[in-house]
């Protein structure tokens, strides 16, 4: 059987790849004709999806079903059996992962039939296409003129009537297309109209950046019109500082519209019998965020709420590895089958392959051009330039490998960023030796940057150096080594204790461990969870199940200490009371979570008792409030952390408690930016409605706690308000852990401000939300960024299914791109090892042979030399510093790239 | 339209203000072969000036029932007659304690909501249809029209029939009849300042000139409305405006139901084209 | 400044109860009501979204006296556009009786003619169930003149002596617009307001 996954966007995708790559069957389910869904829309983000795309055509796992949609479903958990556009199916479990549709129903007030009037899909479409446009520039649609002034508003079908809740991503990627924007064209006027910035993280820092260093306006006024006057759109907004009414006209204006659950969704609801919320999402519960209510089916992405691409991509790995718990593995994983490779021969017999690479290269390049002057390069090369997809070229490239007998292969099309290691897999599975391969990027270095005469005699140009280079190239022994199927996991609380059991519910052997002496972390703190459930609850079921799980275990009041090894064969030492183990594990998890920060200093805390933080006011809810007048202010100090994602929600949830244990109870909430993203802008609603009164201070004018009184300087009124408080409740940032910076050095996963940075950073791309630089260690959970619990099980779950796709694994190959010694050259000055960024080099003493006249003499007597271990990463730093020229990089050697430099000059 | 008979609320303004509208309202609709029966002892439906959801649910409710009586839905030429009577028809559907609270009030204010209230440009796109009026129309308008919603058509959301921010069934009867619509979709749905006339003159009149001056910027030959208190503001009160604010317009109001007849072949006198204060005289010189 | 201990928490709660201003606390303040208003437009003092945050804040003086409640001429954009389905226009109502009905007590003097127009209007409905222009002019000049039936004469001539010539020139105020249209059975109309006036209080 297998596991069927429904919807073909970034989520499905995402879910697929890690299944696949598991060894689990996979039918991926698409309604429309291609892979990709909306995200595939994006300008930036195409690029960054098509490998996966090529991944996923390509799996020998995923029987793919285009144009298909599910008619009816059957069975149940372990033994589904679906209709997919009349394919009968059997699936074990099912995910599902329908995506979103956009608000679209505009008012016309915003002038819509305007062509100068966009949304942001359709803006991603334009500045993908001034890209690609001869000079560049963004044009007004309209009369072709360049845009000057440009409008962002934001909230467009959102946090209004038609959709009450908030669609979460809008002001990230309102953030990210300025950001675009003031990068490509530095002297465009842009403003973005908002009501309040909702951004998080990376995100809270580029909008900062935005304001700050790029002059981008950001004003507060939900912009209900666009009125088209004279040539130009008219937008007006409220000065709040003036108390006017303003008026701007810009030449282009983009509507940041909202996200809708899925048009499909209500009908996959009805086939499924899964239950959709109030708003047509499909119903999840913050303690299990991947569950639907029918066993088996699960639920990940833009269909369970809105959602950024991060979140949606860590639920989707989480959502995979829950349907993977219920199925059975039964498929091969690529790259694990014995590889046989032919000797390829010293004489170079060259195959070059030109890709049209779906037109983008074909519509610029003179492809037959190239390939007539590429045929009469010296030695003559094999040249193909028929192809036109990249699953074209690599049949052809398989073909003249194993029919032709070709031993050394230029490939011309894709980048080799995403695509080498496509590649390099698919000539290792001809047979060929992966290195005797070399990437020229047509489309990126060629068709993109230029005109169609100077394209064509670059690609010929650059064709011909990766020949020259070719002849040169070496084949490297591959070599494996056995993943020890074992995982340690570093923390022990929501976020570990779900991480570990994921990886034992899968079938491997978990080493948990805690610095506490008990498991919970945050939970342990006794409060009410915004789902109502109580935290002690929740902790108990998480305690009780990691505990009776024989595969895990845990170690309390420990630490680990000295870890070496690569992905898929660490070795660690757990170090604490009465245990001192060394251990190897073939993947790790670091869940370390938040500390708690006390605002020592801030409106009198830690000398006025009336003062607390927001924890603290959780706490003391449980018992009986006697506060008449509460403050509450949000975004207070220390320094050193960052602003919890639950901010405001948890500020809510503790104001509607107090509200009903007090409903006359006075509160006043103090802020810069409501953030009660998604779903939980229903209770900035009911604060509001239960009287909670919002004020609104700016950034450089904080409120002021004097003799018992709090000033505010309310941006919203423009004045000066005064409130007498009994209680002063501030919210505070979260802490990084503070054994991050231990474990960042030992792991190598650099830090951003105390918190561990993905893998790919913003603003370019966010696939990998769980996985660091250093291959083998997954991050999640507030370690990452401090986030809900909901949102701490997906990405843990997502880190388990991740490091279960590596476990899932007999072997991995040792990386073959080293740095190598001529130990006859190295003087032993040690400059290498300096340089070395993962210290991987080290001196030896070595006994030296020396050769005089022609005759070996042994000389008794050792010389240093340098010696590369295991941890090399092939970052070629050593070679390019060796003064000696002793040291070099395999498949980087001296002949090979003065030989691809000789022909260019 | 399958029901050939309706009820008909004239609105206050019909005797006197827009009384142009009265007549060319009858004419068109006996042309058409709809039958309006005038509504028995209909009061006044509160207009704007009353404040008091209740006082205003409480008159129409006497209305509604009325109409109901005769089994028959209700047309109105006004717009804010429209409004009165449909949110009080809405209110009382969706709230039994308010229908209780009515019939507590007086017997006469028991209404059922089996009936519908509903405005002259409603009925005559949607309910008459295109294709019916395109039947009968015998005469073509060659005006430029400048066509002004105003208030109460599309919003509010619960009581509105048209598009709030680009309604278009007033565009389209001009369309069919052979006028030709100004560009004027940015003044379509600002308000008048009909209801601040009496009270605050000065805002009034400069709400009014906008209106006035985007059609005459726009190359109206006239601006054509459906709401009496609209054309008070706009027609009757043009030159009062003009001499105020010193400046000239001349600009003809009609009510589309005086274009329409027009265009049904009616006779301009019937139509009650010479009633309206700016001369309309150069309108019917169009009609061919 | 504002000192929050002394503003009236409950006027919200009052406002909240008075049909129309129920939606009042779903405000979140963001300037769609005042951008796409045409009032302040014209006045720039005028601001609905200021008024629902004194009003919330409980500055019931403040709101109460604001000569600016008067002006809107419930024209619904502000409605029909609001995300939070505040439904402003009938909440700047609902403000606009109790500061009359403040007024009525003698504790506050309302800076409008506003409420003597409406007055004598509904007087009108009251007394013949259907409006008469001539009777709701005489009547509101009346007020509007401090009660003297001779002032408010005078001033209603200088005011719509044009008007009243051109409209009589029309047809439109012939002889008949002398006299009330009166709905037949008086006793109907005469009930809703005395009973929807008992509600009142």
């Amino acid at each position: 059987m297998g596991i069927a996954i429904i919807g073909g966007g970034v989520a499905g995708i995402t879910a697929a790849l890690d299944l696949a790559d598991s060894g689990f069957k996979v039918y991926l389910i698409e309604k429309n004709a291609e892979l990709g869904g909306k995200m595939a829309e994006l300008a930036e983000c195409k690029t960054g999806l098509s490998p996966k795309i090529v991944e996923i055509e390509n799996h020998p796992n995923i029987e793919l079903l285009l144009s298909s949609e599910l008619e009816s479903l059957s069975g149940s958990a372990g033994e589904f059996k679906l209709n997919v556009s009349g394919n009968e199916i059997e699936a074990e479990s099912v995910v599902l992962a329908p995506g979103y549709d956009v608000f679209d129903e505009i008012p016309k007030s915003y002038a819509i039939a305007n062509p100068d009037v966009v949304t942001s899909l359709e803006f991603e479409g334009m500045l993908r296409s001034a890209t690609a446009s001869e000079t560049g520039e963004l044009l007004r649609p309209s009369d072709g003129k360049r845009v000057k002034k440009i409008g962002f508003i934001q909230c467009i079908g959102s946090r209004c009537q038609e959709n009450e809740i908030c669609s979460t991503a809008c002001c990230a990627y309102t953030a990210k297309e300025a950001w675009e924007v003031k990068e490509r064209y530095p002297d465009m006027d842009v403003c973005v109209f908002y009501m309040d910035i909702r951004v998080f993280g990376k995100d809270e820092e580029l909008a900062a950046e935005l304001k700050d260093k790029y002059g981008v306006k950001y004003i507060r006024s939900r912009v209900p019109e666009v009125i088209p006057e004279n040539g130009a759109l008219s937008v007006k907004f409220e000065n709040l500082e003036k108390g006017t009414i303003d008026k701007l006209d810009l030449d282009m204006v983009v509507l940041a519209v909202g996200l809708l659950p899925s048009k499909t969704l209500s009908r996959l609801a009805e086939i499924t019998g899964v239950k959709t919320d109030k708003y047509g999402y499909i119903e999840t519960s913050i303690t299990n965020p991947l569950e639907t209510n029918v066993e088996g089916l699960f639920a990940c992405g833009t269909a369970t709420a809105p959602m950024k691409v991060r979140e949606s991509v860590a639920q989707a790995s989480g959502a995979a590895l829950k349907a993977a718990l219920l199925s059975e593995r039964t498929e091969m994983i690529p790259g694990q089958e014995e590889r046989k490779y032919v000797e390829a021969g010293e004489e170079p017999k060259i195959g070059v392959f030109i890709c049209g690479c779906e037109g983008e290269v074909r519509d610029c390049v003179d492809i037959p051009a190239v390939a007539e002057r590429v045929s009469q390069l010296k030695d003559g090369v094999f040249v193909n330039s028929e192809t036109n997809t990249m699953e074209e070229a690599m049949e052809a490239i398989e073909s003249g490998i194993v029919d032709q007998g070709l031993n050394r292969i230029v490939f011309a099309g894709y980048t080799p960023r995403k695509y080498e290691d496509t590649v390099r897999d698919r000539c290792a599975k001809a047979g060929l030796n992966p290195y005797l391969m070399e990437m020229v990027n047509l489309r990126e270095q060629c068709a993109w940057v230029h005109e169609p005469k100077e394209a064509t005699e670059s690609a010929a140009g650059l064709i011909a150096m990766a020949v020259e280079r070719a002849r040169y190239l070496e084949e490297i022994p591959v070599e494996r080594y056995p993943v020890i199927p074992k995982a340690l996991v570093i923390g022990g609380g929501v976020s570990g204790m779900n991480a570990a059991l994921g990886i034992a519910d899968a079938g491997y052997e978990v080493y948990l461990v805690e610095k506490e002496p008990e498991l919970g972390g945050s939970l342990r703190e006794e409060i009410g969870l915004q789902s109502g459930e109580k935290s002690s609850d929740v902790l108990t079921e998480f305690v009780d199940k990691v505990s009776s799980n024989e595969r895990i275990n845990v170690y309390t009041n420990a630490k680990v200490e000295d870890v070496t090894g690569r992905a898929g064969s660490f070795k660690a030492k757990i170090a604490g009371e009465g245990a001192n183990e060394d251990i190897d594990f073939g993947a790790c998890i670091i869940a370390t979570g938040t500390d708690e920060s006390v605002p020592e200093g801030y409106y009198g805390y830690g000398k006025d008792k009336n003062v607390v933080t927001q924890p603290e006011f959780g706490k003391m809810l449980g018992g009986t409030l006697s506060a008449n007048t509460v403050v509450m202010i949000q975004d207070v100090g220390p320094d050193g952390g960052v602003n919890p994602k639950y901010g405001s929600i948890e500020l809510m949830n503790n104001v509607l408690k107090a509200k009903e244990k007090n409903p006359d109870l006075n509160v006043f909430v103090l802020y810069q930016d409501i953030k009660t993203y998604g779903k939980w802008e229903v209770l900035y609603k009911e604060a509001r409605e239960k009287g909670v009164i919002f004020l609104r201070y700016d950034k450089d004018k904080p409120p002021k706690y004097e003799d018992g009184i709090v000033s505010v300087h309310d941006v919203i009124l423009n004045d000066e308000i005064q409130i007498k408080p009994d209680l002063l409740v501030l919210s505070t940032p979260a802490m990084p852990a503070e054994e991050n910076e231990r474990l960042s050095k030992m792991f190598k996963i650099p830090l951003k401000n105390g918190f561990f940075l993905e893998a790919q950073e913003r603003p370019k791309m966010k696939l990998t939300p769980v996985d660091t630089v250093n291959e083998g260690v997954f991050i999640c959970g507030s370690a990452v960024y401090p986030a809900l619990i909901d949102e701490c099980i997906a990405m843990s779950s997502a880190a388990a299914s991740r490091a279960c796709v590596l476990l899932a694994k007999d072997f991995l190959e040792t990386p073959a791109v080293t740095s190598v010694v001529d130990e006859l050259i190295c003087s032993g000055c040690g400059v290498c090892v300096d340089m070395c960024p993962v210290e991987a080099i080290e001196l030896t003493e070595e006994p030296v042979p020396v050769v005089t006249f022609g005759v070996a003499t042994v000389i008794g007597g050792t010389k240093r030399i340098a010696k590369v271990n295991d941890g090399c990463m092939g970052c070629g730093s050593c070679a390019s510093y060796c003064p000696s020229g002793a040291m070099s990089l395999k498949h980087f050697r001296d002949k090979q790239v003065y030989a691809q430099l000789d022909y260019a000059v | 339209m399958s029901e050939k008979k309706l009820a008909y609320y004239p609105g206050c303004p019909s005797a006197t203000t827009a009384i142009e509208q009265d007549m060319s309202t009858k004419a068109v609709f006996e042309k058409l072969g709809i039958e309006l029966s005038e509504m028995e002892d209909w009061n006044c439906c509160g207009a704007a000036e009353a404040e008091d959801p209740i006082l205003v649910y409480a008159l129409n409710a006497r209305n509604l029932a009325i109409a109901e009586k005769d089994g028959l839905d209700i047309v109105t030429p006004c717009s804010i007659c429209y409004y009165n009577l449909a949110r009080t028809d809405k209110a009382l559907r969706e709230d039994e304690g308010l229908r209780a609270e009515m019939k507590d009030i007086d017997s006469s204010l028991e209404y059922k909501g089996t009936i519908k209230p509903k405005h002259i440009l409603d009925v005559l796109v949607n309910e008459i249809g295109m294709d019916e009026l395109s039947g009968k129309v015998e005469k073509k308008v060659n005006v430029k029209v400048a066509p002004y919603y105003g208030c109460y058509i599309g919003r509010p959301s619960e009581t509105a029939f048209d598009d709030p921010d680009d309604p278009d069934l007033m565009d389209r009867l001009i369309e069919l009849i052979g006028g030709e619509n100004v560009q004027f979709s940015s003044m379509k749905t600002k308000c008048c300042g009909g209801p601040l006339m009496m009270t605050r003159e000065d805002i009034a009149f400069e709400m009014a000139r906008k209106v006035l001056e985007s059609a005459k910027n726009a190359g109206a030959d006239c601006i054509a409305l459906a709401c009496p208190l609209c054309g008070m503001m706009l027609d009757a009160k043009q030159p009062d405006i003009e001499k105020k604010l010193d400046i000239k317009v001349e600009m003809p109001v009609v009510y589309i139901s005086q274009l329409l007849g027009l265009a049904l072949g009616i006779a301009p006198g019937k139509l009650g084209l010479n009633k309206n204060v700016v001369s309309t005289k150069e309108i019917l010189g169009k009609v061919i | 400044m504002i000192k929050t201990w002394e503003l009236d928490a409950n006027f919200r709660n009052e406002i909240m109860n008075e049909p129309g201003g129920e939606h009042l606390s779903a405000c979140f303040q963001c300037s769609t009501c005042t951008i796409g208003c045409p009032i302040a437009e014209i006045v720039p003092s005028y601001n609905p979204r200021k008024i629902i945050q004194m009003s919330l804040l409980g500055m019931r003086e403040d709101v109460l006296s604001n000569p600016d409640l008067w002006i809107c001429a419930i024209c619904q954009t502000c409605t029909a556009r609001c995300p939070q389905d505040v439904r402003i226009s009938d909440l700047l109502a609902a403000i606009r009786r109790i500061a009359e009905k403040e007024e009525e007590a003698g504790k506050l003097k309302v800076d409008s003619v506003r409420p003597l127009f409406e007055k004598a209007f509904l007087h009108q409905l009251e007394k013949y169930g259907r409006l008469f222009d001539m009777g709701l002019a005489m009547e509101y000049y009346k007020g509007k003149e401090g009660g003297s039936f001779i002032k408010g004469q005078l001033a209603m001539m200088k005011d719509f002596k044009d008007f009243g010539m051109r409209m009589f020139k029309k047809g439109k105020m012939g002889p008949k617009a002398m006299f009330p249209e009166k709905v037949k059975k008086k006793e109907e109309i005469e009930k809703i307001f005395e009973k929807v006036g008992e509600k009142e209080k």
